[in-house]
Protein backbone atom coordinates (compact mmCIF):
# COMPACT_ATOMS: atom_id res chain seq x y z
CA UNK A 1 0.00 0.00 0.00
CA UNK A 2 1.54 3.37 -0.72
CA UNK A 3 1.34 5.56 1.87
CA UNK A 4 2.24 9.81 2.05
CA UNK A 5 2.65 11.86 4.65
CA UNK A 6 -0.01 14.45 5.52
CA UNK A 7 0.70 17.80 8.07
CA UNK A 8 -2.72 18.98 10.19
CA UNK A 9 -4.17 22.28 9.03
CA UNK A 10 -2.91 25.57 10.69
CA UNK A 11 0.58 23.70 11.23
CA UNK A 12 -1.86 22.46 14.35
CA UNK A 13 -0.08 19.15 15.63
CA UNK A 14 2.26 16.33 14.23
CA UNK A 15 2.55 14.98 10.61
CA UNK A 16 1.18 11.56 10.03
CA UNK A 17 1.58 8.50 7.29
CA UNK A 18 -1.54 7.83 6.28
CA UNK A 19 -2.61 5.27 2.98
CA UNK A 20 -2.71 7.03 -0.12
CA UNK A 21 -6.43 5.90 -1.12
CA UNK A 22 -9.14 8.65 -1.76
CA UNK A 23 -11.23 6.88 1.05
CA UNK A 24 -8.20 8.18 3.59
CA UNK A 25 -7.23 11.30 1.44
CA UNK A 26 -10.20 13.09 0.87
CA UNK A 27 -11.60 13.36 3.99
CA UNK A 28 -8.34 13.94 5.47
CA UNK A 29 -7.90 16.65 2.34
CA UNK A 30 -11.39 18.35 3.03
CA UNK A 31 -10.20 19.19 6.75
CA UNK A 32 -7.48 21.08 5.89
CA UNK A 33 -4.50 18.16 6.24
CA UNK A 34 -1.77 18.98 3.47
CA UNK A 35 1.06 16.75 2.19
CA UNK A 36 4.07 17.41 3.23
CA UNK A 37 7.80 15.71 3.15
CA UNK A 38 8.65 12.80 5.71
CA UNK A 39 9.81 14.41 8.90
CA UNK A 40 13.46 13.81 9.54
CA UNK A 41 14.52 10.31 11.25
CA UNK A 42 15.84 11.63 14.66
CA UNK A 43 19.66 10.27 14.35
CA UNK A 44 21.05 8.33 17.91
CA UNK A 45 24.56 9.85 18.81
CA UNK A 46 26.64 8.16 20.29
CA UNK A 47 29.55 9.79 22.52
CA UNK A 48 32.95 8.16 22.58
CA UNK A 49 34.93 9.40 25.17
CA UNK A 50 38.40 8.00 24.98
CA UNK A 51 40.78 8.68 28.32
CA UNK B 1 4.09 37.79 -49.40
CA UNK B 2 3.73 35.13 -46.91
CA UNK B 3 0.73 33.99 -44.96
CA UNK B 4 0.99 32.00 -41.59
CA UNK B 5 -1.60 29.36 -41.02
CA UNK B 6 -3.03 28.98 -37.33
CA UNK B 7 -2.14 24.93 -37.48
CA UNK B 8 1.46 25.82 -36.99
CA UNK B 9 0.69 27.80 -33.51
CA UNK B 10 2.63 25.46 -30.61
CA UNK B 11 1.14 25.58 -26.98
CA UNK B 12 3.27 24.39 -23.99
CA UNK B 13 2.57 25.25 -20.25
CA UNK B 14 3.37 24.02 -16.81
CA UNK B 15 2.67 21.02 -15.70
CA UNK B 16 4.33 21.99 -12.57
CA UNK B 17 2.97 24.85 -10.52
CA UNK B 18 4.91 27.95 -10.57
CA UNK B 19 6.73 29.32 -6.93
CA UNK B 20 4.48 31.82 -7.32
CA UNK B 21 2.27 33.88 -9.31
CA UNK B 22 5.34 36.31 -10.86
CA UNK B 23 7.59 33.27 -11.08
CA UNK B 24 7.83 32.07 -14.50
CA UNK B 25 7.80 28.04 -15.04
CA UNK B 26 11.27 26.74 -16.09
CA UNK B 27 10.97 24.73 -19.66
CA UNK B 28 11.73 21.85 -17.36
CA UNK B 29 8.52 22.07 -15.56
CA UNK B 30 6.22 22.96 -18.91
CA UNK B 31 4.97 19.91 -21.42
CA UNK B 32 3.68 20.65 -25.16
CA UNK B 33 0.23 19.29 -26.05
CA UNK B 34 -1.89 20.05 -29.02
CA UNK B 35 -5.51 21.52 -28.88
CA UNK B 36 -8.50 21.31 -30.78
CA UNK B 37 -9.64 24.95 -30.54
CA UNK B 38 -7.89 27.86 -32.72
CA UNK B 39 -8.14 30.65 -30.25
CA UNK B 40 -5.13 32.06 -28.79
CA UNK B 41 -5.20 33.37 -25.10
CA UNK B 42 -4.26 37.09 -26.59
CA UNK B 43 -3.32 39.62 -23.96
CA UNK B 44 -5.62 42.76 -23.79
CA UNK B 45 -4.22 45.81 -23.08
CA UNK B 46 -6.58 48.15 -21.26
CA UNK B 47 -5.83 51.98 -21.72
CA UNK B 48 -7.34 55.13 -20.52
CA UNK B 49 -6.88 59.11 -21.33
CA UNK B 50 -7.11 62.30 -20.17
CA UNK B 51 -10.41 63.83 -21.67
CA UNK B 52 -12.22 64.44 -18.44
CA UNK B 53 -9.63 66.04 -17.15
CA UNK B 54 -9.77 70.30 -16.72
CA UNK B 55 -6.90 72.49 -17.56
CA UNK B 56 -6.25 71.24 -21.65
CA UNK B 57 -8.64 74.54 -22.90
CA UNK B 58 -10.48 71.35 -24.89
CA UNK B 59 -12.40 68.26 -24.14
CA UNK B 60 -9.95 66.30 -26.43
CA UNK B 61 -7.65 63.66 -25.12
CA UNK B 62 -3.66 65.28 -25.31
CA UNK B 63 -2.42 61.82 -23.83
CA UNK B 64 -3.24 57.79 -23.58
CA UNK B 65 -1.57 55.61 -19.98
CA UNK B 66 -1.46 51.85 -19.66
CA UNK B 67 -3.82 50.73 -17.57
CA UNK B 68 -3.43 46.85 -17.08
CA UNK B 69 -3.38 43.94 -18.86
CA UNK B 70 -5.98 41.27 -19.15
CA UNK B 71 -5.52 37.39 -20.74
CA UNK B 72 -7.58 34.70 -20.91
CA UNK B 73 -7.23 31.40 -23.04
CA UNK B 74 -9.35 27.82 -23.48
CA UNK B 75 -7.98 24.89 -24.20
CA UNK B 76 -10.07 22.38 -25.89
CA UNK B 77 -8.77 18.94 -26.26
CA UNK B 78 -9.60 15.45 -26.55
CA UNK B 79 -9.85 13.84 -22.71
CA UNK B 80 -6.78 12.40 -22.23
CA UNK B 81 -5.13 10.66 -18.84
CA UNK B 82 -2.39 13.59 -18.59
CA UNK B 83 -4.62 16.30 -19.16
CA UNK B 84 -7.24 15.15 -16.87
CA UNK B 85 -4.88 14.99 -14.08
CA UNK B 86 -3.64 18.44 -14.97
CA UNK B 87 -7.35 20.26 -15.05
CA UNK B 88 -8.26 18.44 -11.89
CA UNK B 89 -5.03 19.31 -10.17
CA UNK B 90 -4.74 23.00 -11.28
CA UNK B 91 -8.76 23.73 -11.66
CA UNK B 92 -9.48 22.00 -7.86
CA UNK B 93 -5.89 23.67 -6.08
CA UNK B 94 -5.18 20.72 -3.48
CA UNK B 95 -3.73 17.88 -4.09
CA UNK B 96 -1.88 14.73 -2.56
CA UNK B 97 0.79 13.34 -5.20
CA UNK B 98 1.47 9.21 -4.67
CA UNK B 99 2.57 6.43 -7.12
CA UNK B 100 5.57 6.48 -9.10
CA UNK B 101 6.70 5.40 -12.50
CA UNK B 102 4.25 4.74 -14.28
CA UNK B 103 1.52 5.21 -12.38
CA UNK B 104 1.62 8.40 -10.60
CA UNK B 105 -1.41 9.20 -9.07
CA UNK B 106 -3.11 12.68 -8.12
CA UNK B 107 -5.96 12.48 -5.43
CA UNK B 108 -7.03 16.27 -5.92
CA UNK B 109 -10.09 17.84 -4.00
CA UNK B 110 -10.72 21.92 -3.78
CA UNK B 111 -9.17 24.28 -1.75
CA UNK B 112 -11.02 24.87 1.78
CA UNK B 113 -9.99 28.13 3.28
CA UNK B 114 -11.86 27.52 6.49
CA UNK B 115 -9.72 24.56 6.91
CA UNK B 116 -6.42 26.48 6.53
CA UNK B 117 -6.22 26.29 2.87
CA UNK B 118 -5.25 28.85 0.33
CA UNK B 119 -7.40 31.14 -1.51
CA UNK B 120 -5.45 31.11 -4.61
CA UNK B 121 -5.11 28.50 -7.08
CA UNK B 122 -1.48 27.26 -8.25
CA UNK B 123 -0.12 28.81 -11.12
CA UNK B 124 1.06 27.92 -14.02
CA UNK B 125 2.46 29.56 -17.33
CA UNK B 126 1.26 29.48 -20.80
CA UNK B 127 3.31 29.73 -23.66
CA UNK B 128 2.16 29.98 -27.45
CA UNK B 129 4.61 30.41 -30.49
CA UNK B 130 4.69 30.72 -33.97
CA UNK B 131 8.03 30.75 -35.80
CA UNK B 132 9.81 31.69 -33.23
CA UNK B 133 13.29 32.94 -33.95
CA UNK B 134 14.01 35.24 -36.94
CA UNK B 135 11.04 35.06 -38.68
CA UNK B 136 8.76 34.98 -35.62
CA UNK B 137 5.55 35.55 -35.90
CA UNK B 138 4.03 35.16 -32.65
CA UNK B 139 6.50 33.76 -29.80
CA UNK B 140 4.55 34.77 -25.83
CA UNK B 141 4.22 33.53 -22.50
CA UNK B 142 1.70 34.68 -20.36
CA UNK B 143 2.95 34.12 -16.68
CA UNK B 144 1.01 33.29 -13.34
CA UNK B 145 -2.08 31.94 -15.37
CA UNK B 146 -4.90 29.82 -12.89
CA UNK B 147 -7.67 27.51 -14.10
CA UNK B 148 -10.82 29.36 -14.28
CA UNK B 149 -12.87 26.33 -15.15
CA UNK B 150 -12.76 23.07 -16.45
CA UNK B 151 -16.04 20.77 -18.38
CA UNK B 152 -15.83 17.30 -19.39
CA UNK B 153 -18.22 16.01 -22.14
CA UNK B 154 -18.92 12.45 -22.61
CA UNK B 155 -21.07 11.30 -25.83
CA UNK B 156 -22.25 8.14 -27.83
CA UNK B 157 -20.31 7.30 -30.35
CA UNK B 158 -16.79 5.48 -30.88
CA UNK B 159 -14.60 8.64 -32.15
CA UNK B 160 -12.54 10.54 -29.94
CA UNK B 161 -14.66 13.43 -30.11
CA UNK B 162 -17.11 11.97 -27.80
CA UNK B 163 -14.61 12.38 -24.81
CA UNK B 164 -13.40 16.11 -24.31
CA UNK B 165 -12.26 18.37 -22.06
CA UNK B 166 -12.32 22.44 -22.16
CA UNK B 167 -10.28 24.05 -19.77
CA UNK B 168 -10.42 27.67 -18.88
CA UNK B 169 -8.14 30.25 -18.06
CA UNK B 170 -6.71 33.90 -17.06
CA UNK B 171 -3.88 34.94 -16.50
CA UNK B 172 -2.75 37.84 -13.95
CA UNK B 173 -1.05 40.32 -17.00
CA UNK B 174 1.87 39.50 -16.72
CA UNK B 175 3.62 38.79 -19.92
CA UNK B 176 6.95 38.09 -21.30
CA UNK B 177 8.28 38.37 -25.35
CA UNK B 178 9.65 36.73 -26.60
CA UNK B 179 9.10 33.97 -24.09
CA UNK B 180 12.62 32.53 -24.49
CA UNK B 181 11.46 28.96 -24.29
CA UNK B 182 12.67 26.53 -25.97
CA UNK B 183 9.34 24.50 -27.10
CA UNK B 184 9.74 21.16 -25.62
CA UNK B 185 8.73 17.38 -27.39
CA UNK B 186 5.49 16.73 -27.71
CA UNK B 187 3.85 14.57 -24.96
CA UNK B 188 2.03 11.69 -25.92
CA UNK B 189 -1.07 11.59 -24.13
CA UNK B 190 -3.20 8.68 -23.53
CA UNK B 191 -6.82 9.31 -24.33
CA UNK B 192 -9.50 8.54 -21.75
CA UNK B 193 -12.58 7.36 -24.11
CA UNK B 194 -16.26 7.51 -24.23
CA UNK B 195 -16.49 3.62 -24.38
CA UNK B 196 -14.46 3.33 -21.26
CA UNK B 197 -16.89 4.91 -19.16
CA UNK B 198 -18.24 3.34 -15.84
CA UNK B 199 -20.75 5.93 -14.27
CA UNK B 200 -22.83 5.43 -11.16
CA UNK B 201 -24.98 8.00 -10.01
CA UNK B 202 -27.36 8.43 -7.03
CA UNK B 203 -27.50 4.11 -6.73
CA UNK B 204 -28.01 3.80 -10.41
CA UNK B 205 -25.01 2.25 -12.73
CA UNK B 206 -25.74 3.26 -15.96
CA UNK B 207 -23.31 1.76 -17.88
CA UNK B 208 -24.00 -1.68 -16.45
CA UNK B 209 -27.84 -1.18 -17.30
CA UNK B 210 -26.57 0.42 -20.68
CA UNK B 211 -29.15 3.30 -20.32
CA UNK B 212 -26.12 6.32 -20.45
CA UNK B 213 -26.20 8.53 -23.38
CA UNK B 214 -24.30 11.72 -22.75
CA UNK B 215 -22.81 13.15 -19.31
CA UNK B 216 -21.22 16.38 -18.97
CA UNK B 217 -19.88 17.79 -15.19
CA UNK B 218 -18.06 20.91 -14.60
CA UNK B 219 -16.47 22.66 -12.05
CA UNK B 220 -15.49 26.61 -12.73
CA UNK B 221 -13.84 28.62 -9.97
CA UNK B 222 -14.99 32.08 -11.02
CA UNK B 223 -11.88 33.79 -9.94
CA UNK B 224 -12.25 37.50 -8.82
CA UNK B 225 -10.24 39.37 -11.67
CA UNK B 226 -10.98 42.81 -10.34
CA UNK B 227 -9.09 41.79 -7.01
CA UNK B 228 -5.83 41.01 -8.51
CA UNK B 229 -5.56 44.55 -8.65
CA UNK B 230 -4.64 45.96 -5.21
CA UNK B 231 -2.02 48.77 -4.29
CA UNK B 232 1.28 46.97 -4.42
CA UNK B 233 -0.39 44.77 -7.35
CA UNK B 234 3.12 45.60 -9.36
CA UNK B 235 3.23 46.42 -13.02
CA UNK B 236 3.96 44.58 -16.69
CA UNK B 237 7.67 45.51 -16.24
CA UNK B 238 8.80 45.90 -12.49
CA UNK B 239 9.25 48.91 -11.09
CA UNK B 240 8.22 50.99 -14.49
CA UNK B 241 4.83 52.32 -13.48
CA UNK B 242 4.31 53.22 -17.00
CA UNK B 243 3.51 49.73 -18.48
CA UNK B 244 0.31 49.11 -17.03
CA UNK B 245 -0.85 47.26 -13.81
CA UNK B 246 -0.89 43.32 -13.02
CA UNK B 247 -2.54 41.34 -11.11
CA UNK B 248 -0.83 40.05 -8.17
CA UNK B 249 -3.06 37.39 -7.04
CA UNK B 250 -6.17 34.91 -8.54
CA UNK B 251 -8.27 33.96 -5.92
CA UNK B 252 -11.20 31.73 -6.45
CA UNK B 253 -14.80 33.08 -6.11
CA UNK B 254 -18.13 31.44 -5.27
CA UNK B 255 -17.23 28.04 -6.87
CA UNK B 256 -19.62 26.11 -8.89
CA UNK B 257 -19.60 22.50 -9.34
CA UNK B 258 -21.90 20.91 -12.18
CA UNK B 259 -23.46 17.34 -13.61
CA UNK B 260 -25.92 16.97 -16.19
CA UNK B 261 -26.93 13.30 -17.67
CA UNK B 262 -29.47 12.39 -20.27
CA UNK B 263 -30.09 8.65 -19.94
CA UNK B 264 -32.87 6.06 -21.60
CA UNK B 265 -36.23 6.05 -19.91
CA UNK B 266 -38.17 2.90 -19.26
CA UNK B 267 -41.10 1.83 -16.93
CA UNK B 268 -38.09 0.76 -14.12
CA UNK B 269 -36.31 3.90 -14.40
CA UNK B 270 -36.33 6.00 -10.85
CA UNK B 271 -35.15 9.51 -12.10
CA UNK B 272 -38.60 11.59 -11.61
CA UNK B 273 -39.12 9.41 -8.39
CA UNK B 274 -35.39 10.38 -6.93
CA UNK B 275 -36.43 13.89 -8.33
CA UNK B 276 -39.84 14.06 -5.97
CA UNK B 277 -37.67 12.41 -3.07
CA UNK B 278 -34.72 14.62 -3.56
CA UNK B 279 -33.10 11.30 -2.78
CA UNK B 280 -29.49 12.00 -2.50
CA UNK B 281 -26.93 9.69 -3.19
CA UNK B 282 -22.79 9.77 -4.89
CA UNK B 283 -21.78 10.03 -8.20
CA UNK B 284 -18.79 8.39 -9.57
CA UNK B 285 -17.52 9.28 -12.95
CA UNK B 286 -14.45 6.93 -14.32
CA UNK B 287 -12.97 6.96 -17.68
CA UNK B 288 -9.75 4.67 -18.02
CA UNK B 289 -7.12 4.15 -20.88
CA UNK B 290 -5.74 1.40 -18.89
CA UNK B 291 -4.77 0.90 -15.24
CA UNK B 292 -1.89 3.85 -14.81
CA UNK B 293 -3.96 6.24 -16.59
CA UNK B 294 -6.96 6.99 -15.19
CA UNK B 295 -9.94 9.43 -14.22
CA UNK B 296 -12.14 8.79 -10.97
CA UNK B 297 -14.44 12.00 -10.49
CA UNK B 298 -16.85 11.39 -7.23
CA UNK B 299 -19.09 13.59 -6.49
CA UNK B 300 -19.44 13.10 -2.70
CA UNK B 301 -23.20 13.63 -2.75
CA UNK B 302 -25.72 14.44 -5.43
CA UNK B 303 -29.65 15.49 -5.42
CA UNK B 304 -31.63 15.62 -9.10
CA UNK B 305 -32.31 19.57 -9.67
CA UNK B 306 -34.37 18.37 -12.56
CA UNK B 307 -35.32 15.11 -14.90
CA UNK B 308 -37.38 16.16 -18.21
CA UNK B 309 -38.21 13.48 -19.92
CA UNK B 310 -37.75 13.72 -23.82
CA UNK B 311 -36.29 12.43 -26.73
CA UNK B 312 -32.82 11.20 -28.44
CA UNK B 313 -33.06 9.92 -31.64
CA UNK B 314 -36.40 8.64 -31.18
CA UNK B 315 -35.74 6.89 -27.37
CA UNK B 316 -37.17 8.01 -24.98
CA UNK B 317 -34.42 9.60 -22.12
CA UNK B 318 -34.44 11.64 -19.08
CA UNK B 319 -32.30 14.74 -18.76
CA UNK B 320 -30.98 15.10 -15.25
CA UNK B 321 -29.43 17.96 -13.78
CA UNK B 322 -27.87 17.36 -10.49
CA UNK B 323 -27.11 19.60 -7.67
CA UNK B 324 -23.91 18.91 -6.12
CA UNK B 325 -23.89 18.90 -2.22
CA UNK B 326 -21.44 19.25 0.52
CA UNK B 327 -20.83 16.40 2.86
CA UNK B 328 -19.34 17.41 5.96
CA UNK B 329 -17.09 14.16 5.86
CA UNK B 330 -15.76 13.98 1.97
CA UNK B 331 -16.53 17.75 0.77
CA UNK B 332 -17.83 17.98 -2.64
CA UNK B 333 -15.74 16.38 -5.28
CA UNK B 334 -12.66 14.05 -4.96
CA UNK B 335 -10.80 13.38 -8.36
CA UNK B 336 -8.31 10.92 -8.50
CA UNK B 337 -6.12 10.86 -11.75
CA UNK B 338 -3.65 8.53 -12.79
CA UNK B 339 -0.90 9.05 -15.17
CA UNK B 340 2.78 8.52 -16.08
CA UNK B 341 3.99 11.75 -15.64
CA UNK B 342 5.54 13.22 -12.67
CA UNK B 343 5.19 16.39 -10.93
CA UNK B 344 2.15 17.36 -12.39
CA UNK B 345 1.03 20.58 -10.24
CA UNK B 346 4.08 19.99 -7.50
Amino acid sequence: MDKVWMTPPFGAGEPKEVDATPEVLGPLMVAGWSQCEPPAKNQEVTTHVDD
Amino acid sequence: MSTTRLQEVQICFGFGKQADIATANLVAAMWRLKKLNAQLATPKLNTENDVAEYGKGHEFATTTFKTSWDIAGTLEKYLSAEMAAWAMCFGLGKVVKSGSTPNFIYTCTPLIPSNGDATELPYFSFVEQIRPGAGVVLDRMEVGCGVEAWTIMVGSGPGRANSKITVEFHGSGKLTEPSAISMPAATVEKLLPSASLALAINGVDYVTNKNIVSLETSWKNNIKMDAGFFPGSGFQTPGDATTGAVRGRLEFGDRQGTLKFTARFDNNSTELTKLKAQTTGTATIVLQFDANNSLSITWQKVSFATAEVGETDQFVTVAVECTPIYDATNGIITAVAKCGVDGICQ
